[in-house]
């Protein structure tokens, strides 16, 4: 009997050493991941703190000011061009003042055209 | 062998065992009981103070404006150290570092690497990626990086008197960046997060995009009409944000080595100027609020005033001017009557009132104090009157004159972003609400047919005063070089930002016609600044009849002409 009892608690000792030890095999292989994890989101943090930064850069007002100056006819918006919500049906003309399909000019449809 | 005994001896081992037994599972439940009581329980790991030394210093907060662009941010960059004492081969270890890093000088590092006893030396601080991976490469012992922080301006120029710098070290230098770093600490440390190890962004009350269009136009003006330097300054009359602040001529926060000159340095807020006829503003606002002078009041101007051994002129002679003629032919004489009328103390106490004695401080701490006459007598009353013999920052003068628009409210200035709440919190009446309401019409009436003319962008309703100060040189008040100013508002009936212009030594342009008074130089400017950030702002255009008249004609000419 007690030799039986012994036998009983020499293996659940055995199966509870190797539960215990892949318990902890386990764990130690999440920790690793948690670290990996944990890294590369600090890793990602500074990718973006980058790219936010170079975002900012490319887009400071004064580069796209110069950019502007150089590839389109922009005008400073005066104070008559500015509609208030109520006057609008009055301002838009019945027939659009330029027909781009009409002249065959309108280069952005046509490249909207062959993307699709 | 006795069975009796054996079995007696069983018997004791038996107890023994039991005795084992018990004490074993005791000390085991023990276990259990306090594993449970740690791991099921108490969920929350108790402080640990030792732990709470190793946690990774709070991070410098980002500087971004008030539609959250990026203004300064830190990014991680590698420094290069040597540990001298483990470099086996000082030569090769010099060659190759010099091969890979070319502005590397090949004597001063021979002489970093030979230095006895020392285990760290820096040979170069915040080294590129691609130097970097150069460098690992080679695999030199003795040689290694350290990541450190580095902050960077992504704006460059823009706003950099704002935002300041930092050292090497990362520690704030100037503007807002140095606010950060003392009197800020509280500020900054309600920005940490500690659970995550970051940092919310320290956010500006300004719009880089203002900004942009501020620098933009007193950079073009300051070319055109030759000035020494000028400034901008764009201000929400409400909350006392400020949207964009631009002093020129301006440095970049990202070159290593600065060396600022004194003309570089911010004078909206560092330097105190005589702002000269802009005060008069302050002026009449008094003898308003005192009740000494109104709307119905004439005075004589006709001879210059005598006071002691001093008199005062005006530009243009004019035999008796209303309180509104005063204001828009900028009269010193009739400025200067209302000013004595109104009695020395008087005069003093209304100054201290709206805060003109006092040094005014914001987040940006370059701020200068005010120079003030020496003795206050009845002379220096009547001069300053009109704004000579006291110099304050022009920043100041702006935010005073939008106090006494903005209702009689006085709101201190700031460069962080604040809600009309904050604001109401901080406000307190200085002039009352009438007072307020007359200076608005004068200020408008001035833009509509006085000297600040060039200044009404038709349908924003601009509003607004000139100066044109001579500035002493030597002691003496020198006719050629003046600083001419224009401090205004928009839109008048309803004043929501105010505006400054500052052009210091502007020269004669052709199409000033040999002026250099403000109203050629200072008001354009200012006229251009706001025809392009008033869309910007929200603020909405409006037409009186005038207006469309003055319209129709300009396009009538623009017809002939074209």
């Amino acid at each position: 009997m007690v030799k039986l009892a012994n036998a009983f608690l020499v293996v659940s000792v055995l199966i509870a050493a190797f539960f215990l030890y892949s318990l902890e095999h386990k764990t130690r292989g999440l920790e690793r991941d948690i670290a990996k994890a944990e890294k590369s989101i600090i890793d990602e943090r500074e990718k973006i703190k980058l790219l936010g930064a170079e975002w900012a850069s490319l887009t400071r007002p004064d580069r796209i000011q110069k950019l502007a100056e150089e590839q389109l006819k922009l005008q400073t918006l005066t104070a008559q061009q500015i509609v208030p919500l109520a006057e609008i049906g009055a301002k838009v003309p019945q027939t659009p003042p330029l027909k781009l399909e009409a002249q065959n000019a309108d280069e952005i449809g046509k490249m909207l055209e062959s993307l699709q | 062998m006795s069975l009796p005994h054996s079995n007696l001896q069983g018997l004791k081992g038996q107890n023994r065992i039991r005795l084992l037994g018990i004490a074993f599972s005791a000390f085991f439940a023990a276990i259990t009981i306090q594993l449970g009581q740690l791991t099921l329980l108490h969920h929350a790991a108790p402080a640990n103070p030792e732990l709470a030394d190793h946690e990774p210093r709070q991070p410098r907060p980002d500087i971004v404006d008030r539609n959250n662009v990026i203004m300064a941010t830190d990014i991680s960059v590698s420094s290069l150290y040597a540990d001298p004492r483990k470099i086996i081969d000082v030569d090769e270890a010099v060659e190759l570092l010099t091969a890979n890093i070319p502005d590397l000088d090949a004597k001063s590092l021979r002489e970093k690497l030979t230095q006895p006893g020392r285990a760290f030396v820096w040979l170069k601080r915040q080294v590129g990626p691609d130097e970097r991976d150069a460098i690992y490469n080679l695999g030199i012992p003795g040689v290694g990086f350290v990541e450190e922080r580095k902050r960077v301006y992504p704006l460059g120029r823009l706003a950099a008197h704002t935002v300041g710098y930092v050292d090497v070290d990362t520690k704030g230098i100037a503007g807002v960046e140095k606010f950060l770093d003392d009197q800020g600490a509280l500020y900054t440390a309600s920005l940490n997060e500690p659970e995550t190890h970051s940092t919310a962004p320290a956010q500006l009350a300004m719009d880089i995009r203002v900004q942009q269009a501020v620098t933009d136009e007193v950079a073009k003006a300051v070319v055109k009409f030759k000035a020494k330097s000028g400034g901008g300054i764009i201000m929400n009359v409400e909350t006392g944000e400020i949207l964009a602040l631009a002093s020129l001529p301006d440095f970049n926060p990202n070159a290593e080595d600065k060396h600022l000159t004194s003309d570089q340095q911010n004078k909206l807020t560092s330097g105190v100027y005589e702002l000269g006829s802009v005060i008069k503003a302050v002026t009449f606002a008094m003898a308003l609020d005192y009740g000494t002078a109104n709307l119905n009041s004439h005075f004589s101007t006709g001879a210059p005033l005598q006071i002691g051994k001093f008199r005062i002129h005006d530009l243009h002679t004019h035999a008796e001017q209303s309180m509104e003629e005063v204001f828009t032919n900028s009269s010193n004489i009739g400025t200067a009557k209302m000013a004595l009328a109104v009695g020395l103390d008087n005069h003093m106490e209304f100054l201290r009132r709206v805060g003109l004695l006092d040094r005014l401080v914001t987040e940006v701490p370059e701020s200068a104090k005010p120079l003030l006459p020496r003795h206050w007598s009845k002379l220096a009353s009547a001069t300053a009157a009109f704004g000579h013999g006291f110099a304050v920052q022009p920043l100041q003068g702006l935010s005073v004159i939008a106090d006494m628009i903005n209702g009689g409210i006085a709101v201190p200035p700031t460069f962080l972003k604040r809600s009309k709440e904050e604001a109401q919190a901080l406000a307190h009446q200085i002039v009352k609400p009438e007072t307020s309401a007359t200076m608005r019409y004068l200020f408008r009436a001035n833009v509509q047919k006085g000297t600040g003319e060039f200044a009404d962008v038709i349908g924003y309703r601009v509003g607004g005063k000139t100066g044109t100060a001579e500035k002493v040189v030597h002691g003496r008040y020198v006719k050629d070089k003046v600083l001419s100013s224009f401090i205004g508002a928009f839109p008048m009936d309803h004043p929501r930002y105010a505006i400054l212009v500052m052009l210091d030594e502007p020269q004669a342009a052709p199409e000033t016609h040999g002026f250099t008074t403000a109203g050629w130089n200072a008001v354009p400017t200012a006229s251009n600044i706001i025809a392009r950030v008033a869309p910007m702002l929200g603020v909405e255009p409006q037409f009186s009849a005038e207006d469309l008249a003055k319209l129709a004609k300009q396009a009538k000419t623009a017809k002939k002409e074209g």
